[in-house]
């Protein structure tokens, strides 16, 4: 079955904003994605680690205290929740989060001036290296974000606030001209 | 004000929620003669100024719920402690 991203109708692809030069971030949604939330059980942080270690084709991240989101775009999202499901078995608690979170990816020279506008994070490469997660707000919005480069950050929200998001998002990159591919 | 939080690292006020005083401990009778102690727990807290103990939760970040000891008249932070790692009450 064909999956429909909450965005679909919503991230135009094309260029907008500030339109002199190169643009200064683009945006994408990234879909579809298998999403997982895994919670170690008490005492079983170590275990957890280890085994989220061993698996392959998948993106682990930190989520808070004991918690990571174990995401694959390689894999459907029935294949990644019964694999956790048998793997971390007594270990974690797994809940399938594919249709609950959108995540975006915002690159290019002026994405982090973009993203400083709404979260109280220092974005410095030192402090926030690549691979590094963190939960914060931004525009009110819980949101979960990762750097996976040096100018280049994934955000993921409820799918519930996406749209109003996007908006918030697309409004703070127009001074700099943004690309939706 | 910002607060140290141990899972997320220093983060700005507007990031959490205030639940109240963490030195209170929770009546544990339901019988009728105990209603005294629920009274004072669940109304009569003290607004101290100065130095205060209490449970905040990390709700715009780790959704952790943390002790925080703070001066409510200087706004210094002295420590966040998440309570999960903290030995309960007795
Ligand atoms: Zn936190």
């Amino acid at each position: 079955m064909h999956r429909v991203s909450s965005l679909q109708t919503i991230a135009i692809q094309g260029r907008f904003g500030a339109d002199k030069g190169a643009p200064g971030v683009t945006l994408s949604v990234v879909h579809p994605l298998a999403i997982a939330m895994v919670i170690a059980r008490n005492g079983k942080s170590k275990a957890l680690k280890d085994a989220l270690a061993s698996l392959k084709s998948v993106n682990v991240l930190w989520a808070g205290p004991d918690q990571y989101y174990v995401q694959s775009a390689a894999k459907s999202e029935a294949a990644l929740y019964t694999e956790l499901k048998t793997k971390l078995a007594n270990i974690a608690s797994v809940t399938d989060q594919s249709h609950g979170r959108i995540t975006i990816r915002i690159s290019g020279p002026k994405a982090r001036a973009v993203l400083a506008k709404g979260t109280p994070i220092d974005l410095y490469t030192d402090e926030f290296p690549v691979g590094k997660s963190a939960l914060t707000q931004m525009a009110h919005v819980g949101v979960h974000i990762t750097r996976t480069g040096k100018d280049e950050f994934t955000l993921s929200v409820f799918r519930g606030f996406s749209e109003s998001f996007w908006e918030w998002l697309t409004s703070q990159a127009a001074e700099f001209g943004y690309q939706v591919s | 004000m910002l607060i140290p939080c141990p899972h997320c690292g220093t983060r700005p006020v507007e990031e959490f929620t205030f639940l109240g005083d963490a030195t209170v401990t929770r009546p544990t009778s339901l019988e009728p003669s105990s209603m005294d102690a629920w009274m004072d727990y669940v109304y009569l807290r003290d607004n101290p100024r100065g130095d205060y103990t209490e449970y905040v939760h990390h709700s715009g970040g780790c959704r952790a719920w943390l002790v925080v000891k703070r001066n409510t008249d200087t706004h210094e932070v002295d420590s966040a402690v998440a309570t999960k790692t903290m030995k309960a009450k007795t």
